[in-house]
C-alpha cells in the first residue's frame, strides 16, 4: 500500500500571541471598521443551522 | 495576558483543535478554518460568528470526531442542514468544501495556532481570506464584503502582495487586485 507522506505543518504560534499581535495591527491601523456579513449568500443549509444554533440558545 | 476573543468563540476553537488532532492521529490533514470564524480569529472578534466553517478532505473523519465530541445534527422539519451544532457550547460546524477555496489556495500558507491542551487548529491564510472576500464582493451579492476586505488588508500591511493580487485575480476572474484595497 502507497504510503502518503504529509508535509510538515507550520509551526504553531499560541492563541494569545495570536491575539497580541492582532491587537497591535488593529492599534496601529487606526481601529478599522470589519462590517458584519449581510448573510445574503446563506445557503439554506446555513440558515438551517444558523437557526438550529438560535433555538439551542446560542448568541452572535 | 488574557486572550482577547470572546469564551464563547474560544470553545469553539478549542473544539476544533480536539478535531483536528483526532483526525491527525488518523494520518489525516487538520481541517482548516476559513469564513467568517477566520476574519474573526485575523480581527480580534471584531465581527463575530455563530458558526465555523472548515474545509476538508476527509468529512466522514471530520464528522465522526465532531460527533465524539457531543456535537448532533439537527433533525426535523425546516432542519435541514449539513452542519452540526452542540447543544451546551451552542454553537455550530459545517464542512463547506474539501479543497482549500476549491483548491486554488496554498494550503502551505496557513497558520496554525496552539489553543492549550486542546491542540492546533489550522487557519487559511490571510491572503486568502482576503481574496475570498473579493470574490464574494465581485460576485455583487455581498458589498459589505469589500470593506471586510479592505479591514483585514489594513491589518496586515505585511501580507504577501504578489500571491494576494494573483488570488484577488483569480477570485474574481480578473475584474479587481490589490487597488482596489487601496482605493
Amino acid at each position: 500500500m502507497a504510503s502518503i507522506r504529509l508535509k510538515a505543518e507550520p509551526k504553531a504560534i499560541t492563541l494569545e500571541e495570536f491575539g497580541r499581535d492582532v491587537a497591535r495591527r488593529i492599534e496601529s491601523a487606526g481601529e478599522p471598521q470589519v462590517p458584519r456579513n449581510s448573510g445574503t449568500r446563506r445557503t439554506a443549509s446555513k440558515r438551517a443551522l444558523l437557526k438550529a444554533i438560535e433555538a439551542a440558545g446560542g448568541k452572535w | 495576558m488574557t486572550s482577547p476573543y470572546r469564551p464563547e468563540f474560544e470553545a469553539g476553537l478549542a473544539a476544533l483543535a480536539r478535531v483536528a488532532e483526532r483526525m491527525k492521529a488518523q494520518g489525516c490533514l487538520p481541517p482548516v478554518l476559513v469564513g467568517g470564524g477566520a476574519v474573526e480569529i485575523y480581527s480580534n472578534s471584531a465581527i463575530i460568528t455563530g458558526d465555523f466553517d472548515v474545509s476538508t478532505a476527509r468529512q466522514d473523519l471530520f464528522e465522526e470526531a465532531l460527533r465524539e465530541e457531543g456535537f448532533v445534527r439537527p433533525s426535523g422539519p425546516g432542519k435541514a442542514t449539513r452542519g452540526w451544532i452542540h447543544p451546551e457550547l451552542k454553537l455550530g460546524f459545517e464542512v463547506v468544501s474539501d479543497q482549500l477555496l476549491d483548491g486554488n489556495a496554498e494550503r502551505d500558507r496557513v497558520r496554525r495556532i496552539s489553543i492549550g491542551d486542546a491542540g492546533d487548529i489550522t487557519v487559511i491564510s490571510v491572503e486568502d481570506m482576503i481574496a475570498d472576500r473579493m470574490g464574494q464582493y465581485a460576485s455583487g451579492t455581498a458589498r459589505e464584503m469589500l470593506d471586510q476586505a479592505k479591514a483585514l488588508f489594513r491589518l496586515y500591511p505585511d501580507a504577501d502582495r504578489d500571491y494576494m493580487e494573483r488570488r484577488i485575480r483569480e477570485e474574481t476572474a480578473g475584474d479587481y487586485g490589490i487597488d482596489t484595497l487601496e482605493s
